[in-house]
């Protein structure tokens, strides 16, 4: 098992190197009409922003986007790219089992023609996979990151004046000691989603990264052999959550919030803290400037090493994709072009990653955006960068994290239950 | 007696709640329609500035012509061939009214129960190596099977039941086979295939498993199915869904009130039969 | 009535007779015009149903994920269904919504056609039937939509709630892990209930007047008028109202997929759904057409009984 992978690195590796040799130009989208056809998820401007963009400055490129809702993606994305009109450019939950299914268009040749060597190799790592689908982390590369993004906690400025939160809190027992707080003076500690999607997820995950280092975390999403999320650390993690939720610390209802509302409520003043991703930051600074902050969840002991959730916005380009040239010339653009960065940064909100020596493009000075890519600098020298936990498997998140995490809240599951059950259904997936 | 017993008293006034309960979720969702696009609005209040743009911006984004049109094609491809199909296949089979051929209408009957779910996993590797995924085929040609069960077994207990003299009469005028059908059965039974064309209108509409796998695109899609896309577009913006939902809704409930009294009918004869 | 009988029972003396005249050739033609008749229904009929449940079948028997090989391996997916906990409560789940789907609608429609019995003519005929109908013409992904905003945070069952006072029940319906099935439940029966309605209210005029004239006159209460006339009177009614609604349960997905997609856990998830999610994302297609098969067995298996209870001897 282990020489057969050898041997196609080994031949990924001449492949690239006979490519090179011959010096091709890199692909454009060419001068001809072009109909990009495009499968975006429902209520993320970003991607349809810049395929905007793309357009204004390529005329002869459109896009025919399509857009729904992340657990309907996560459905359907397997059954679209074995259809013949695959999408060109495809957001992508989970990767693995695409490529196994050879779903996706091996992005190598373009890592050589557009030079993607030049981009900061642990950028690139996540949207590698080895043949055959596992593990992840290592060899071909299958997909691009719109950018890369980080999640922590969201903070209202107003309530966390309130109940006299001054700084960002520096421990685990600090940031309980908030909420609790919060809930006596009658605030929603957390506002979370937990509707459609596992949306504890994210707490949980910052938890996992308080409590333990990421790498076991890592290999577990990367599908490495012998690789267990039922460890010590993460068990204690998913107990410091069912506290949570037993303290009350989250919504009545949330099992019954979606992500949407979520939004809707938090910026709405619902709820002191709300676990998040910087893609929000953009949102916030342009419709709710100055009445939101961000800060990196805590470790258990003061000064330790911060971890946070941070992944690409992973797009990936149908292997039965009729303009997979144009969707690669895309992707690089997006990384590379002056005006996309700045869009990026500013309806994304995240790190637009790209080249090591291009600039991320300059953001207003106290914004949520500001603190987001500042706390990407934290996670990036601290090396406490994960990948999300419900990207591991194709259906780990509907199959497993999901149900278990609205028991969590339901009150029918324990921590050490969910995560036990997780480890199954992971391990059964697996087997197959 | 003129006045009204209590009895029906009292059930006029239930019958009056059960109608108010009927109507709420559309009333709720035609409120919720006409708050400002984005906003989470109270179920049931009227705003105080009615966003009437937001029927105008959903019909645009839902590109109803388009959809309408759709649904349309599909209908059109679906029911007269289904129709048609039913009305001979019960006229033939009323024929083994006992003996032989009657285990042929049997395998017929034992579809009545089938929910389309048994058949849409190799109904979407069959399409597929059709090449008609993603095409409105792909919801035409298995709708006219699934129907074929209800649509045979609704003619032919129609053709059971009429006079077998009418028949005797035209084959003495030596009249073909196909002529009989075609100039005095399918005639006398204008009300049942009526009826039977009403309800499958409305299925073939309505049906939203078939799309939801086999077609992607909204635009290829019955109006349910096109519903079902855009809740996974819009679903994120209440008033805008809610003003969708009901644009979607419109021509379907703006055809029942014209043909109340045809729809009424089929549908407590189709519940009854089927 | 009796004029159309007195035909057909004609028409069948007669029949007879002539064909014995014909001789046997004449059979055999007349059969094979009676199945060239029946033939385009047939193969539609056999294109798009049978073949794609033998293939159900086949594939039940197979590990498959759709794309890869096939591996035989036997009976192995229906023992799954038959011992998984998940799939077992699935299963369950599509009983106890039968129970919503089926009580509420015909408990209501009962009431009500006991009360009125009689014919609802007149301008409040038709606005009621036009009325309590709507459920029915709409697809069920509205009433999906519509109900999923009723029940949402701040939708109208909350609203009225918070209106009388009581603010502690109110809940995220459909996020509740004891009232998310009973919320689908009550989507269902809002859907099914002007039909069962209807049903019962057409069903009770035929009932003959003098029966509760005479026991009226017998000294029964309106219990024992209900029990021993309109119950068995409305028998076949009943019978249709309960298959109608029992199909609809078991076999449900539309509104499932728009108002809980399952969730929360998988307290509302239905056999529907889960056919469709384990073929489609989990890629698990022999598991899923054995699900497919049981389901289809399970859905006979119900109402098959119901049939033969509320059968009318004739």
């Amino acid at each position: 098992m282990k020489l057969r992978h050898l041997n196609a690195a080994g031949l990924a590796v001449l492949t690239a190197a006979a490519l090179t040799g011959t010096a091709m130009a890199a692909p454009t989208c060419g001068a001809d009409p072009v109909v990009m056809n495009a499968y975006f998820e429902t209520g993320f401007p970003l991607p349809s922003k810049l395929a905007e963009e793309f357009t204004r400055q390529f005329p002869n490129v459109t896009f025919d986007i399509k857009e729904d809702q992340f657990a309907n993606m996560m459905e359907n994305s397997p059954r679209i790219l074995s259809e013949d009109n695959a999408p060109d450019l495809i957001r992508l939950p989970s990767m693995s089992d695409l490529v196994a299914n050879e779903l996706l268009a091996n992005l190598d040749g373009y890592f050589t023609d557009f030079g993607w060597d030049k981009f900061p190799p642990s950028q690139l790592i996540q949207l590698r996979v080895e043949e055959g689908g596992r593990p992840r982390g290592a060899g071909s590369l299958w997909a691009m990151g719109l950018n890369y993004s980080m999640t922590g906690v969201f903070y209202n400025k107003e309530l966390a004046a309130k109940i006299g939160m001054t700084e960002a809190p520096k421990t685990l027992a600090e940031l309980d000691a908030l909420m609790q707080k919060a809930k006596d003076a009658g605030i929603v500690p957390i506002m979370q989603f937990n509707k459609g999607t596992g949306g504890l997820a994210f707490p949980l995950q910052d938890l996992m990264g308080s409590y333990g280092p990421p790498e076991p975390i890592n290999d577990w999403i990367f599908q490495k052999d012998g690789a267990t999320i039922n460890t010590e650390a993460n068990v204690k993690a998913a107990e410091h959550l069912e506290n949570w939720v037993k303290s009350g610390y989250f919504a009545a209802d949330t099992n019954a919030i979606e992500y949407f509302q979520m939004m809707s409520r938090f910026t709405g003043g619902e709820g002191l803290f709300m676990f998040n991703g910087d893609w929000e930051s953009g949102n916030l600074d342009k419709n709710f400037a100055g009445k939101f902050g961000f800060f990196l969840m805590p470790p258990v002991e003061a000064g330790g090493r911060h971890a946070a959730m941070s992944a690409p916005l992973t797009f990936g380009i149908g292997a039965k994709a009729a303009n997979k040239d144009c969707a690669a010339f895309f992707l690089d653009w997006v990384a590379t072009n002056e005006q996309a960065r700045k869009i990026n940064v500013e309806v994304g909100g995240s790190n637009p990653g790209g080249p090591a020596d291009l600039p991320i493009p300059a953001v207003t000075p106290g914004s949520v955006t500001e603190a987001t890519l500042a706390a990407g600098n934290v996670v990036a020298t601290e090396n406490g960068a994960m990948d999300f936990i419900a990207n591991a498997t194709g259906a780990i998140f509907a199959a497993g994290w999901t149900p278990e995490l609205q028991k969590l809240v339901g009150g029918v599951q324990t921590g050490k239950g969910l995560i036990e059950a997780v480890q199954a259904e992971y391990e059964k997936e697996l087997s197959r | 007696m003129k006045g009204l017993t209590l009895d029906a008293a009292l059930a006029r006034l239930l019958i009056v709640v059960l109608m108010a309960l009927t109507l709420l979720p559309f009333l709720s969702m035609f409120s919720a329609a006409l708050a400002p696009s984005g906003s989470y609005p109270p179920g049931l209040a009227w705003p105080a500035d009615p966003q009437w743009a937001n029927f105008a911006k959903a019909f645009e984004v839902a590109k109803m012509d388009e959809l309408l049109l759709s649904s349309l094609l599909i209908v059109v491809g679906t029911v007269p061939l289904s129709v048609l199909f039913a009305t001979m296949a019960g006229y033939g089979l009323a024929k083994f009214d006992k003996g032989r051929g009657r285990w042929f209408y049997l395998v017929f009957v034992l579809g009545l129960t089938l929910p389309f779910e048994a058949v849409i996993t190799p109904l979407y590797y069959e399409i597929k190596a059709l090449g008609l995924l993603n095409t409105r085929f792909a919801i035409i040609l298995p709708l006219i099977g699934l129907y074929m069960p209800f649509g045979v077994y609704w003619m032919r207990t129609h053709f059971v039941n009429t006079p077998k003299e009418l028949s005797e009469a035209a084959q003495i005028d030596g009249a073909s086979e196909w002529k009989q059908f075609w100039l005095v059965h399918v005639p006398l039974a204008r009300p049942a295939i009526m009826s039977l064309a009403i309800l499958q209108f409305l299925w073939t509409w309505n049906q939203f498993l078939l799309p939801v796998v086999l077609v992607q695109d909204p635009l290829q899609r019955t109006m349910a199915g096109a519903l079902g896309a855009f809740q996974g577009q819009w679903g994120t913006d209440i008033p805008l869904l809610c003003a969708g939902a009901l644009l979607i809704l419109a021509p379907t409930i703006a055809i029942f009130l014209i043909f109340q009294r045809q729809f009424v009918a089929a549908l407590l004869q189709g519940a009854v039969k089927g | 009535m009796t004029n159309r009988a007195n035909q057909i029972a004609g028409a069948a003396q007669a029949a007879p007779a002539k064909s014995r005249r014909r001789g046997r050739g004449f059979d055999r033609q007349a059969a094979i015009v009676a199945l060239l008749f029946a033939a385009p229904a047939f193969i539609m009929y056999a294109a798009f149903v049978l073949v794609p449940l033998g293939m159900s079948v086949f594939y039940s028997l197979q590990r498959w994920d759709g794309i890869g090989k096939m591996r035989f391996v036997g009976l192995n997916n229906y023992l799954i269904v038959l011992t998984d906990s998940d799939l077992l409560q699935v299963i369950g789940n599509a009983f106890l919504l039968a129970a919503w789907f089926t009580l509420i609608p015909v408990v209501l429609g009962l009431a009500v056609a006991a009360a009125i019995r009689e014919h609802l003519g007149g301008p409040f005929g038709t606005v009621t039937r036009t009325i309590l109908f709507l459920p029915q013409v709409i697809p069920l992904v509205a009433a999906g939509i519509a109900w999923s905003w009723m029940f949402a945070n701040s939708g109208v069952v909350n609203q009225t709630l918070r209106g009388i006072g009581l603010e502690a029940l109110a809940r995220g319906w459909l996020g509740d892990f004891t009232f998310a099935l009973p919320a689908v439940g009550i989507i269902g029966a809002w859907v099914l209930l002007g039909l069962c309605t209807m049903l019962l209210v057409t069903g009770i005029t035929k009932i003959d007047p003098s029966l509760y004239e005479a026991a009226r006159l017998d000294g029964a209460g309106a219990w024992d008028e209900f029990l021993y006339i309109t119950l068995p009177g409305l028998r076949q009614e009943l019978g249709v109202c309960v298959t109608v609604t029992v199909i609809a349960a078991l076999a449900s997905f539309d509104i499932v997929y728009i108002a809980t997609g399952g969730g929360p856990g998988i307290q509302t998830t239905v056999p529907g759904l889960e056919i469709y999610r384990l073929a489609f994302a989990h890629r698990q297609v022999g598991l899923a057409s054995a699900l497919a098969i049981f389901l289809m067995v399970l859905v006979l298996v119900c109402v098959l009984p119901i049939q033969w209870l509320t059968r009318v001897r004739r």
